[in-house]
Order: structure tokens, then C-alpha cells, then sequence
């Protein structure tokens, strides 16, 4: 009787450090599949499509994948790097916020355009919208 | 029906997770009496039912989003409820109560603020609130000193450590602020490789400093103060980028250690205890503490002693300050890894919902709130270890303590929000 519960004793403990590593193992199964299948389902938060550019890069068509926060620019260290001699080297920023796009001028020489406007400072965007960077006009898609 | 498999993945791991909180009561109730008795098993079946209620709740609420995050910090949880019933059974029945508070405010964060961008609107209030609760310990009435610490407020016999409160304010004030100044932080002009800071707009990193450094001072805190700045810098980093920053921080905090350190005498019984704990006259004295913590280290081994066959009781307040030794005692080197490997996933969980959330806030957000949970693991399982000095931080969810557990909920609430908000926008599952 005393040999048997000191045996089930011992089975109970190491019957906690097997459940301890088979839930860490399933809780990483877990996080795998739920990195695949974000990966797989997500989509953009926007997009911005090349509309009209004198040079030839980027060219006509082109779509670039936005994230939460995007620097537009000519230094090659943008998220959305424009080769243009018009835009500044760190020109715009597009951003999310409150579920709503805004567009951020830097301080750019010649200006930010939204629909063929000069903005200010910061300006609400929304889907359609078509931004120009120095000679590159881009419009906002979902 | 289709409601149990709404989010399936959560409801599988609560079922190992409610295992595993079955098993470790049964082997440390039947370890310390030879009978068994059946009523110990009130403890682990009140919290299975508890997290289950939670998952539902999620369920009802049609929440999208991650899965991974609940369980885990229900199995953190029950591995704290398991080494409170075997450390300090007295207070078990306290714990199980504080559990309860934990998931109803776990709940309130959920439902209340009804859009979570809007809080970043308010990140002035959530400042002020922060500081308010972190003086609130040295006024007169509601302020406790225990241990020669004096960071408790207490109404009667509940008391709460408004700190753990004010680390969560901390972090949305600074993903507000930052999210709002960032641009003029991370570019800042450049003096050779040396960027010259917005002085202005760093105003707050200083004047966070100074206030750090004054909590250490008066209410002799340091764990608090450490992850103070911790937090701070980490964020500071995630917004900008800027890795000097993160320097000219650490050297700030190096000159305040060495200052503090000169200037009082509890810190410097802390690094004492730390460099030589086993010098004759700390030993039995302030060191016996951290000795005995290293010697329930050095006996677990590899698979450890068993849960309930250790000795972990020798060590003082064994409970709050180093439950970690007690767990790598009992369930040895493999126990503690996977003790450590759960942090980790947790933390690199909230980590991935950072980089997916649609918002900087957001971002700022949860990336922080999951900076908490690592750096307060790291602080305190190295100074368990012997690491880094000793300090009176909390293992995340398993060390005993109220407001600890508390607020770890609701850290975890609204990692869950994030990420069924990025789900949405996303339109992902």
C-alpha cells in the first residue's frame, strides 16, 4: 500500500512537468498557425498606385502595400522611395489613424498635393484620393 | 453549439490548461498530507471554471483575433495558484479571490473603454493619474510600509501596490505622447554620428528620470524605479529607433545607480547581498535570503525534487519574492525552461500584434505592454539567480500577490483588444 501511493505520487509530478511541455508545445502549434494564417489572409491596409510619372521608375501601375506608417521620399530609406529630382529626400508621411489615412507634409521645397491642392501641415485622405509627390501622383486604393 | 468552436484553438489549450492546474494540486495536496483529501480540489475546479467563463465571454463578445494569449496567462496562472497552495496554504484562499477580481477587471477592460484609440486622446489624465498613484503610498492615512518599503495604499485590510496600476498608464501615456511627437524625436539633427535631441520634446524623458529616481528615494523602491525607465527607453526605441537615445538613457541610469547607491543604505545592502551573499556576516543576515535561493536552485537538478518534496520553505517570504526558486526546485532545470519558454511565447505573442496593429498608438501599445511582462521576468528571475541585484518585483501571474495578478489581466485584456481590432480592420479571422 505505502510502496504504491509513493508510486502514484511520483507518477502525479512528472504527469505535471509532461502536461507543462505538452501545453507549450500545442500553445506553440497554436501561434505557427496563427502566423500562417495571417500572413496568408491580411491584406494591406491601403494602397497606393502609381498614376502618372514623367521617369520611368516607379512606373505607371505600380502598387505599393501600405502599413501603418509610411515615409514617402527620395532617399532610398523610405517605405515608398520615389527617384524623382522634384521630391524632398524625407518628403511625406502617410499614416493611419483612428481607422481614417493622413497625409503629413515634411517640410518638403515643392509641396505636397492632395487632388491637385497644396495642403498645409496634415491633411485627411481618403480612398480615391490622389497624392502627388514632387512629379509623381499616386492614388489611395483599399 | 458553434458557439464552443467560435475561437477553437483557445478552447483546446484551457482543456491542457485546466489539466495541468488538476495535476499540480492533486501532487501538492497528496505530498503534504498522506491522505488525499478531495476538498483541495475546490481550488483549481473554481479556476477552470473561471477561465472558461472568460473564453465564453470572448466567444459571446464575437471576438476576432488571438487565441494564444488567455490560455497562456490562465496556465501562468494555475502554476501560480499550485505554488501559492504550496508555499503559503493560508493564503490560497486569497489568491483565489484576487483571481476573481483579476478576471472581472479582465472583463471591465474588455467592455469599457468602448474605442481603444480614443485613450490615447486622454494620455495627459492617464500621466497624471499615474503620478497621483504613485505618490498616493507616502500620504499619511491610506500609505503602508512593509519591509522597509513604503509602496502600498491601504483601505482597511485590502491593500494594493498602486505601481503595478501605474506601469499601464505609463505605457499608453507614452504610446500617446510618442505617437504624437515621434517624427520630431526620430529625426533629430546630426552632429557627425551624434544626433542633437529636440530638447523640448525630451523634456519628459528627463523629467521621467527625475521623478524615477525620486521614487527609489522616498519610497526606497528600486525594482519599481528600474522598470520605470525600462519601460521608457523601450518604447522611446520602438518609436524612433534611435538606439542613442536608448544609450545616453543606460548612462543616465548608471549615474543614478552609482549616485543612489553612495547616498543610501538600502540600496547598497541590496548589491552587497548581491556580490557576496555568502561573505560571514550576510550570510545569516541580510544575504540568507538569496543564499537559500540559490541552494533550492542548486537542488532541483535536472527534473527537480517533485512538486511538494522540496524544501523551498526555507527560504523568507519563499511566496512573493522567489517562487521562481521554489518552481526550479521541484520541478527542476526542465520545469523552469518551460516555465520560461511560456514567458517568452507570451511575450513574442504580444510582440507579433505590435508589428500587425493598424495604428502607431496601437502599435506603441501593445509593443510596450508586452515589454512589461519581459523585462519584469527578466528582472526578477536575474535577480533570483543572482544575476542582477535583488529586487521587489513580481513574477508575472504566478508570484503571490493582488495587484500584481490584477493588473497582469488586464495588460492581457488589452493585448486582446489590440489584436481583435487589427483583426477587424484586416479582415482576418
Amino acid at each position: 500500500m505505502e510502496i504504491t501511493f509513493g508510486v502514484l505520487l511520483w507518477a502525479v509530478r512528472i504527469a505535471f512537468l509532461l502536461l507543462l511541455y505538452l501545453f507549450l508545445f500545442r500553445a506553440f502549434g497554436v501561434l505557427q498557425r496563427a502566423m500562417a494564417t495571417e500572413r496568408a489572409q491580411s491584406k494591406p491596409l491601403g494602397t497606393l498606385v502609381v498614376e502618372r510619372n514623367p521617369s520611368r521608375t516607379p512606373r505607371v501601375g505600380e502598387r505599393f502595400a501600405l502599413r501603418a506608417t509610411n515615409a514617402i521620399g527620395r532617399d532610398a530609406g523610405n517605405d515608398i522611395s520615389l527617384p524623382d529630382e522634384a521630391a524632398s529626400a524625407r518628403h511625406a508621411t502617410l499614416e493611419m489613424r483612428d481607422e481614417e489615412w493622413w497625409i503629413e507634409d515634411l517640410g518638403s521645397t515643392n509641396g505636397t498635393l492632395v487632388n491637385g491642392a497644396r495642403i498645409e501641415k496634415r491633411e485627411r485622405v481618403r480612398f480615391g484620393d490622389e497624392i502627388a509627390v514632387g512629379r509623381v501622383a499616386m492614388r489611395l486604393e483599399r | 453549439m458553434t458557439l464552443l468552436f467560435r475561437r477553437p484553438s483557445e478552447m483546446r489549450l484551457l482543456v491542457w490548461v485546466a489539466a495541468l492546474a488538476v495535476t499540480g494540486s492533486v501532487a501538492v495536496a497528496a505530498a503534504e498530507k498522506t491522505a488525499f483529501d478531495r476538498s483541495q480540489l475546490a481550488v483549481p475546479v473554481a479556476f477552470i471554471v473561471l477561465a472558461v467563463g472568460l473564453h465564453l465571454f470572448l466567444v459571446v463578445r464575437g471576438f476576432r483575433g488571438d487565441q494564444l494569449l488567455l490560455p497562456m496567462a490562465a496556465a501562468l496562472s494555475a502554476i501560480g495558484l499550485v505554488l501559492v497552495q504550496r508555499l503559503a496554504s493560508s493564503l490560497l484562499a486569497n489568491q483565489l479571490q484576487w483571481t476573481l477580481i483579476a478576471a472581472g477587471a479582465f472583463i471591465a477592460t474588455i467592455l469599457i473603454p468602448r474605442d481603444l484609440t480614443a485613450l490615447a486622446r486622454f494620455k495627459w489624465m492617464w500621466a497624471l493619474l499615474g503620478v497621483a498613484l504613485l505618490v498616493s503610498p507616502l500620504l499619511p492615512v491610506i500609505g503602508r510600509e512593509v519591509n522597509g518599503a513604503r509602496i502600498w495604499i491601504g483601505v482597511g485590510r485590502v491593500t494594493f501596490e498602486p505601481w503595478e496600476a501605474v506601469k499601464i498608464l505609463l505605457v499608453i501615456f507614452f504610446a500617446g505622447y510618442l505617437e504624437e511627437y515621434r517624427e520630431v524625436i526620430a529625426h533629430p539633427r546630426r552632429f557627425g554620428p551624434i544626433p542633437i535631441p529636440p530638447v523640448p520634446y525630451l523634456l519628459p524623458i528627463l523629467a521621467m528620470w527625475l521623478f524615477a529616481m525620486l521614487v527609489v528615494v522616498f519610497e526606497k523602491d528600486l525594482g519599481a524605479a528600474l522598470l520605470f525607465l525600462g519601460i521608457f527607453l523601450a518604447m522611446l526605441y520602438l518609436a524612433t529607433g534611435e538606439s542613442f537615445y536608448t544609450l545616453i538613457g543606460i548612462v543616465l541610469m548608471l549615474i543614478g545607480g552609482v549616485v543612489v547607491y553612495h547616498a543610501f543604505g538600502h540600496v547598497q545592502v541590496r548589491v552587497d547581498t548581491w556580490l557576496k551573499p555568502f561573505s560571514e556576516d550576510l550570510r545569516f543576515g541580510a544575504g540568507y535570503q538569496i543564499v537559500q535561493g540559490l541552494f533550492a536552485l542548486a537542488n532541483g537538478g535536472l527534473f527537480g525534487a517533485g512538486l511538494g518534496n522540496g524544501m523551498p520553505d526555507r527560504i523568507p517570504v519563499v511566496w512573493s519574492d522567489f517562487v521562481f526558486n521554489a518552481f526550479a526546485e521541484e520541478t527542476g532545470f526542465a520545469g523552469a525552461l518551460a516555465l520560461l519558454a511560456l514567458y517568452l511565447l507570451f511575450v513574442y505573442r504580444g510582440m507579433l500584434i505590435a508589428l500587425r496593429a493598424p495604428t502607431p498608438f496601437l502599435q506603441l501599445m501593445a509593443g510596450g505592454l508586452s515589454f512589461i511582462v519581459a523585462l519584469q521576468t527578466l528582472v526578477i528571475v536575474g535577480g533570483n539567480a543572482r544575476l542582477i541585484p535583488l529586487t521587489g518585483i513580481t513574477l508575472p501571474f504566478v508570484a503571490y500577490g493582488g495587484s500584481s495578478l490584477v493588473t497582469n489581466w488586464i495588460l492581457v485584456a488589452l493585448l486582446i483588444r489590440v489584436s481583435d481590432l487589427t483583426a477587424r480592420v484586416r479582415g482576418t479571422e
